[in-house]
């Protein structure tokens, strides 16, 4: 349409019934505070817009005009809003706006308004068209971590319920592939993965304070290994790790069984090779000797020079904390406070209180207990059976 | 570990260089952050650069504070910008906000503003409640959380006045959601942030909890604005302990803070944040914090940014709130509330060092130019860390007995000598802030305690 490139409004004889709304800058003397010098175009396109919004007109010229003001400033939500508005009162074919969109998503990735615009289209759908991964995997070709398209991607998957889509799943490795460290990739994973659930259910990623939370153990095992295999690569992205204590606090797996696997980021170097044969033989042939046994792991680790991952010791002081090794728990954690991660020195300074508030708790416990008084039941650390 | 470094000042090395552990993998995320810490070493280790003077230091090798550069610079935000600036014309209530905010901060009178904010807010209103980004703009909640923050910070009756509270209370009841949440705007977006403005806006408002007209879901009916939000902000801590936009996202800093001031704002410290995973939240917020730069990133694997300052340094008053319990008066707080989760040292280097123009205002890293959202959110970083924030119990010397206003905040440097207190210089000090509201407290008591001789008899509708 003529008016489509060049809108002339004032003097268009489309718009001759409107009367504009100019902008009101308040009442009283002195300038508006952080006032903006707008340009003739977008002051006139700015007050027929006022116009038609206030007599709610929905028509093909307050659509054009929508297109007009999202092309001189497409962070103006109202405008998106009203458009949407537009489209719907007046029934307009979807694949045509998602057309239009496409062109305007392109230019200004950064905004968000066009992503739940895109969502307020795609939810009249029944299913969503099938270019829709192909124009994803595009637009995070060129932002791989913007985190309103990816909002935008979950919900497309729970709406569209697409969580054990293969394209979706495929989309994921191929980020994971180009960059091990995308963290939204690793979260759009866990998705995929536990969504579903998570959303239907409100069971929370977490489990823990004694919910029991069924999962399908195999999954847990294939992702367990996935996060395994990444943290292989880059001991020292955090992204795998999160996943992998996501993955445990979730199963309600016990952290002691990725002990073997965390130490071997803080062996000396070459000796990690061998750590699984150490275990296995260990449980057959020094049973009776676990304080030899102890001194065997200590000689294993060097937490002076041998450590290839923070990661992987915030993880074993956890661990040690777990089998009740506390003294080995605050040795990690007063070398990662010095050596490793100094700068969250207070975060593990608090750790290592919480273990002597451990110990005073096992000590009051032990004290009742000579005195025949049984402070706890058995197993009544709060854990709720269901 | 022990280099000796020639200077007079003293920097801790993990500071001064990359950090210890480094992985041989490179991907697009590891070239961003090695190009990040090349670009932030030579402004933390300046002082020791020889064509520095060392008289721009003190003697922790941090450069001063530029007060008055700032102060201009965000006097300068508030006047007319040129046509360039269209992008900010649905945001002018957080241009308001944020200058008058970090001119608070930097000691100035903010009064000065009181017609002006008046002025320039008043075409906003919608007769329907609440506030747009500019006239003839839909209401939201962003813009209507800058609006009435903005009014708090200039006080007086005439500003409070100009908030239509009735319509703002019908207005927010459309808002809310049936999964608990709120919508930042009619047919808008449902997210973490939504919540919080919205909740910051009934608590200063002494808007009535009970919702205008009830909402009735398939498990139940939700008669007030806090029913279901617990629950709704409980399932967006994620896998990694942190907490995101809405459910399934990814953890990030500033809707962390947001969830955390929300759940606050609902309940006292000490129960406020049950609902979370605790030990999970904290691991994952700590990790936030990188060395050498010393700032907070958003998420994990992401790239320092001086205004999580605020939204990550925000987090921690209130989870130490949480941790150790209210004060049972004014007293001292305790050597264990002085102790920080975090490296007040690395984020006050940071923002000191990284984050200061040289043409006044602050901003995200030292690639990126100073604005206002940034000379905000980093100076109320620096405000946290120069203070401790402490909740004390229902008192009688305490006016209000409204738990979000039983917050309290000591200057450091009045509590520890200078060097306990942190790398920065005494006179660098700034104003403390509310840790929910963010912005005085005495602006949010003055606004609750007028809104409190308001009315709040307005009907209740079902319309089933």
């Amino acid at each position: 349409m003529a008016y489509n490139h060049h809108p002339s409004y004032s003097d268009n004889p489309l718009w001759s019934d409107i009367t504009p709304i100019p902008l009101d800058e308040g009442p009283g003397p002195g300038p508006a505070l952080a006032s903006i010098a707008y340009s003739p175009r977008y002051s006139t396109a700015m007050s027929y817009l006022r116009a038609v919004m206030a007599s709610n007109e929905y028509s093909e010229r307050a659509l054009s005009l929508t297109g007009d003001v999202i092309s001189m400033n497409p962070a103006h939500y109202t405008v998106w809003l009203y458009r949407a508005k537009i489209i719907r009162e007046m029934g307009k074919e979807i694949h045509e706006e998602l057309a239009w969109l496409e062109g305007v998503s392109r230019k200004s990735l950064k905004n968000y308004q066009i992503w739940h615009h895109r969502q307020t289209l795609m939810s009249s759908l029944p299913s969503p068209p099938a270019t829709e991964a192909e124009f994803l995997t595009k637009i995070l070709s060129l932002d791989s971590k913007n985190y309103h398209v990816w909002t935008y991607r979950q919900w497309l998957v729970s709406h569209f319920n697409l969580f054990d889509s293969p394209t979706e799943l495929a989309a994921v490795e191929t980020l994971l592939r180009e960059d091990v460290r995308n963290n939204s990739a690793w979260n759009h994973r866990w998705f995929l993965c536990f969504g579903k659930d998570e959303l239907e259910s409100g069971q929370r990623a977490k489990g823990g304070g004694g919910v029991v939370v069924v999962v399908d153990e195999d999954l847990v095992d294939r992702e367990v290994a996935f996060a395994q295999d990444k943290i292989l690569l880059a001991p020292q992205n955090q992204s795998p790790w999160n996943y992998l204590r996501g993955l445990y606090r979730k199963a309600g797996r016990s952290l002691a069984d990725l002990r073997s696997f965390a130490e071997q980021f803080a062996a000396t170097q070459g000796g990690h090779d061998d750590d699984d044969d150490d275990d296995d033989d260990n449980d057959d042939e020094h049973e009776a000797a676990p304080v030899e046994r102890e001194r065997e792991r200590e000689q294993e680790l060097d937490l002076e020079e041998g450590v290839r991952s923070s990661h992987a010791l915030d993880l074993l002081a956890d661990i040690y904390a777990a089998i009740g090794e506390r003294e080995k728990a605050r040795k990690v954690l007063e070398v990662l406070g010095r050596r490793w991660d100094p700068v969250r020195k207070g975060y593990w300074d608090y750790k290592a209180g919480l273990l002597l508030d451990d110990e005073d708790e096992d000590e009051e416990k032990k004290e009742e207990e000579e005195k025949g008084i049984k402070a706890v039941p058995e197993g009544g650390q709060g854990v709720a059976v269901a | 570990m022990a280099e000796v470094i020639p200077s007079i000042f003293s920097i801790p090395l993990h500071f001064t260089r990359p950090p210890s552990v480094h992985d041989e993998l490179t991907t697009q995320t590891s070239v961003a952050q090695q190009d990040t810490i090349a670009e932030c070493l030579p402004f933390l280790t300046s002082a020791e650069d020889a064509s520095q003077s060392p008289f721009d230091f003190n003697e922790h090798g941090v450069p001063r504070l530029d007060r008055q550069g700032h102060i201009d610079f965000l006097h300068g935000s508030l006047r007319e910008f040129p046509a360039a600036f269209v992008a900010v014309d649905a945001s002018r209530p957080w241009m308001v906000y944020w200058a008058l905010m970090g001119l608070y901060l930097l000691g100035e009178d903010v009064t000065c503003y009181r017609e002006r904010v008046i002025k320039t807010f008043a075409p906003m209103q919608n007769a329907s409640g609440g506030f747009g980004g500019g006239h003839g703009q839909y209401s939201h909640l962003a813009g209507t959380y800058a609006v009435v923050l903005s009014l708090a910070l200039v006080g007086g009756e005439r500003a409070y006045s100009l908030i239509d509270r009735e319509n703002m209370w019908k207005w927010l009841g459309r808002l809310k959601k049936a999964n608990g949440g709120f919508e930042v705007c009619e047919g808008g977006e449902v997210d973490v942030r939504g919540a919080y403005c919205a909740m910051v806006i009934i608590v200063l408002l002494n808007l009535p909890f009970e919702l205008p007209s009830p909402i009735h879901t398939k498990v139940g009916t939700l008669s007030t604005f806090q029913q279901g939000l617990e629950d709704y902000l409980a399932k967006c801590q994620t896998l990694e302990g942190g907490i995101s936009g809405g459910p399934g996202n990814e953890a990030h800093g500033a809707y962390a803070f947001c969830a955390i001031a929300c759940l606050c704002l609902m309940n006292e410290p000490q129960i406020a944040l049950r609902s979370l995973d605790l030990p999970s939240l904290l691991s994952w917020l700590s990790s936030r914090q990188y060395a050498p730069e010393g700032g907070f990133a958003g998420r994990t694997n992401k790239l320092v940014d001086g205004c999580y300052s605020h939204w990550v340094g925000g987090c921690w008053p209130l989870i130490e709130g949480f941790l150790y319990g209210p004060r049972t008066a004014l007293n001292r707080p305790t050597d264990r509330m002085l102790r920080s989760l975090y490296s007040n040292e690395g984020l006050t280097r940071y923002i000191l060092s990284c984050c200061q123009a040289r043409t006044g205002g602050l901003r995200d890293k030292p690639s990126k130019s100073a604005d206002s959202y940034h000379t905000c959110y980093t100076l109320a970083g620096l405000s946290s860390v120069q203070h401790v924030h402490f909740y004390v119990h229902q008192d009688a010397s305490i006016s209000s007995s409204t738990h979000p206003f039983r917050w309290r905040s000591l200057p450091l440097c009045d509590l520890v000598s200078s060097s306990a207190a942190g790398v920065y210089d005494k006179q660098d000090t700034l104003q403390p802030l509310h840790p929910l509201f963010v912005i005085p407290h005495d602006a949010a008591q003055r606004l609750r305690n007028w809104s409190e001789g308001q009315s709040t008899g307005w009907t209740v509708i079902d319309q089933t």
